[in-house]
């Protein structure tokens, strides 16, 4: 039976090192309140943070683990579905919450879309996007009364 | 307001309506292999900010409670679960569906959901006003050794590495921390940043945490052009039924099972089917017909994922702190809301707690019909909607509904650096629950620890503070069991394999 090749958690070690800068930060940053009510906690918990990253380095060299093979997947994909939310969640307070959407939407869709672009798609899935951005903007801002960025560019 | 007068104001038309979408919503969402029961929470969630609390819960409970059964569609129909806790389905459900008993797979799992929903919809209604009798003699530092006993639960019942999930949760409470300080106002952990001078709001990074990482991954991969099982024609209710009444003791079995497993934090649905599954299993006269279609199997692990539900609200409303993850982000909601769940919820705000346990009872009723229905005529063009759409669909509801929380474009960057950072720890075997329960047990947390700690040190006598009161030593047990229980149970396990192979 194929077993699961083994090797070192180089990917966790490196996090765990991330993570105890991430508490030395944290730790430096507590020598700056003024209350203990405010550094006790913070630094207790940064100090824990520390030792179990390197509990986790130390137990991570002493034990190899399973690495299980990873699918091909598409990295330029992931990519650019968060740089199209980001970029919609910037964009807000300019274009105005609708329009950001409606971007943020069609982009999405051409991201995901890994099948041939029909004419049947190219018609169907912008109207189903419009109507699902518009179904959305209208519950928000007409039912739940949410006041969704109107955009300053078109205010003037 | 008595027992009859809390029943009437959830069986309201507004209440039942609420219930009847919540279901829908919540198993059309579970139903969609990728998308998770707390993904169906988090997204759907800002639609209850204007409700009043006892409504919006009603429909976070029904939309969760329907989750968790959608699940079972996709995984008994194409062998994939719907959502986590629905694993242990695809081991007997289908195989069912491919010897053609698909159509009746469905019908025992609604059944068995619904019993499992009601047996844990029971415990909370039972169970928990005394537990929170009980939790009334809590102090400060209870609270802090109880939001512990939380954290090292989930990092050890969490996939992957413990020290992983430790790491997590000290991350997350140092997450709780950035902003400005409740008591003295020192500003802390933004390093000069006026975007997290307002802190992390609990919501959003739940949503970012939970369903950024899911969509990341989701199209990164093409659609999987699904083929359904073909199920003969019908619900085949009265034969269902008659194989539900004969493994009755199955049902109750199972549902105590998941009631237990969903009050122990971070332990959800998933942990509880297998749990059930294998129990079932193990009591099972007929072993050998377990994971080729045995009925059994598909009764077990959907009665017990559906009993978390309740089970989970226990420690959630009782104690503050979340049993499942889907908890974790109603407990977020409620927040927002103003309410702060514990103890006194079910004495002074006992019209919403009661009003909420009647209305899960009604939610989990109704998904028989609803859940029959829908997957006898709705399910096909459901799993087939093309993941093109879906991703954009539910990025949208992930940027709309974290706006609407506090009107911020801040939080919507936040949560969605916040998800892509989950996906990055997720890949590298940190789990975001613990991350998670850290952020949202981070306030009691630091509550009791600084409590416990100002008069301990006034009292000149710390260790006595923490470790010298009965409740507290009792917890503080707990925790030492939860830390090394994996490792002792690893130990005794490769000890008795070595002894095995002697």
């Amino acid at each position: 039976m194929p077993t699961e090749p083994q090797s070192r958690d180089t990917g966790g070690m490196i996090v765990a090192a991330i993570f105890i800068l991430i508490g030395v930060l944290a730790l430096w940053d507590t020598f700056d309140y003024t209350d203990a009510d405010s550094f006790v906690f913070p630094r207790t918990v940064a100090a824990a943070m520390i030792v179990f990253c390197i509990g986790l380095i130390a137990w991570s060299l002493a034990h190899p683990i399973d690495v299980g093979s990873r699918r091909a997947q598409s990295t330029p994909r992931r990519v650019g579905l968060v740089t199209a939310m980001l970029i919609a969640a910037l964009l807000m307070p300019y274009t105005g919450f609708l329009l950001s959407g409606l971007l943020a939407f069609a982009a999405i869709v051409w991201l995901a879309m890994y099948d041939p672009w029909t004419r049947g798609r190219l018609i169907v899935y912008p109207l189903v996007g419009s109507a699902i951005v518009l179904g959305f903007y209208f519950l928000f801002t007409k039912v739940l009364l949410v006041p969704l960025p109107t955009g300053r560019l078109f205010i003037g | 307001m008595d027992s009859l007068g809390y029943l009437l104001a959830a069986l309201t038309p507004y209440h039942v309506a609420l219930a009847i979408g919540g279901v829908v919503a919540g198993t059309v969402v579970g139903s969609l292999p990728g998308l998770t029961a707390t993904m169906a929470v988090a997204v759907l969630i800002p639609i209850t900010f204007s409700m009043e609390p006892a409504s919006a819960l009603i429909l976070m409970g029904a939309i969760y409670t329907g989750a968790i059964y959608g699940g079972a569609y996709a995984a008994i129909l194409l062998n994939t679960p719907g959502t986590p806790s629905a694993i242990a389905t695809t081991f007997d459900g289908y195989p069912m569906a491919k010897r053609g008993d698909g159509d009746l797979a469905i019908t025992l799992a609604c059944i068995a959901s619904v019993c499992g929903g009601l047996v844990g919809a029971l415990f909370l209604l039972f169970l928990a006003p005394p537990l929170a009798n009980v939790a009334l003699s809590f102090g400060p530092v209870e609270y802090f050794w109880l939001a512990i006993l939380g954290l090292t639960l989930i990092s050890a019942l969490s996939q992957g590495n413990l020290l992983k999930g430790l790491i997590g949760a000290c991350f997350g409470l140092l997450l709780s921390c950035i902003g400005v300080a409740e008591i003295s106002a020192d500003v802390r952990l933004t390093f000069g940043s006026q975007t997290l001078l307002g802190g992390i709001e609990t919501v959003s990074a739940l949503i970012g945490l939970y369903c950024i990482p899911v969509l990341i991954d989701l199209v990164a991969t093409p659609d999987r052009h699904l083929k359904v099982e073909d199920v003969s024609r019908g619900f085949r209710l009265h034969e269902a039924l008659d194989i539900s009444w004969r493994s009755k003791f199955n049902l109750a079995r199972s549902s105590v099972l998941g009631t237990l497993v969903g009050i122990l934090p971070g332990a959800g649905g998933s942990i509880a089917g297998l749990v059930a599954y294998s129990e079932a299993r193990r009591s099972s006269k007929q072993q050998q017909d377990f994971g080729h279609g045995a009925p059994e199997g598909v009764q077990a692990t959907e009665s017990a994922n559906n009993a978390t539900v309740g089970g989970g609200f226990i420690p959630t409303l009782v104690l503050g702190i979340p049993g499942t993850p889907p908890d974790a982000v109603i407990l977020g909601a409620l927040l927002i809301q103003g309410v702060r769940t514990g103890p006194n919820l079910f004495t002074e705000h006992g019209s919403i707690v009661y009003v909420f346990i009647w209305g899960l009872l009604l939610a989990t009723v109704l998904m028989l019909p609803i859940g029959l229905l829908i997957g006898r005529y709705a399910y096909r063009s459901i799993v087939t909607v093309p993941k093109a759409l879906l991703v954009p669909t539910v990025a949208f509801m992930t940027l709309i509904g974290t706006y609407a929380i506090r009107n911020s474009v801040s939080d919507v960057a936040i949560m969605i650096v916040l998800g892509v950072l989950g996906w990055v720890l997720g890949r590298f075997g940190f789990s975001a629950s613990p991350i998670v329960l850290g952020l949202i047990l981070g306030s009691i947390a630091e509550q009791g620890f600084v409590q416990g700690w100002i008069i301990g040190a006034a009292a000149d006598d710390l260790w006595g503070q923490f470790f010298g009161r009965p409740i507290s030593v009792g917890i503080f047990a707990f925790i030492l069991l939860s830390l090394f229980s994996p490792l002792l149970l690893s130990r005794f396990r490769v000890k008795r394999e070595l002894t095995g192979a002697d």
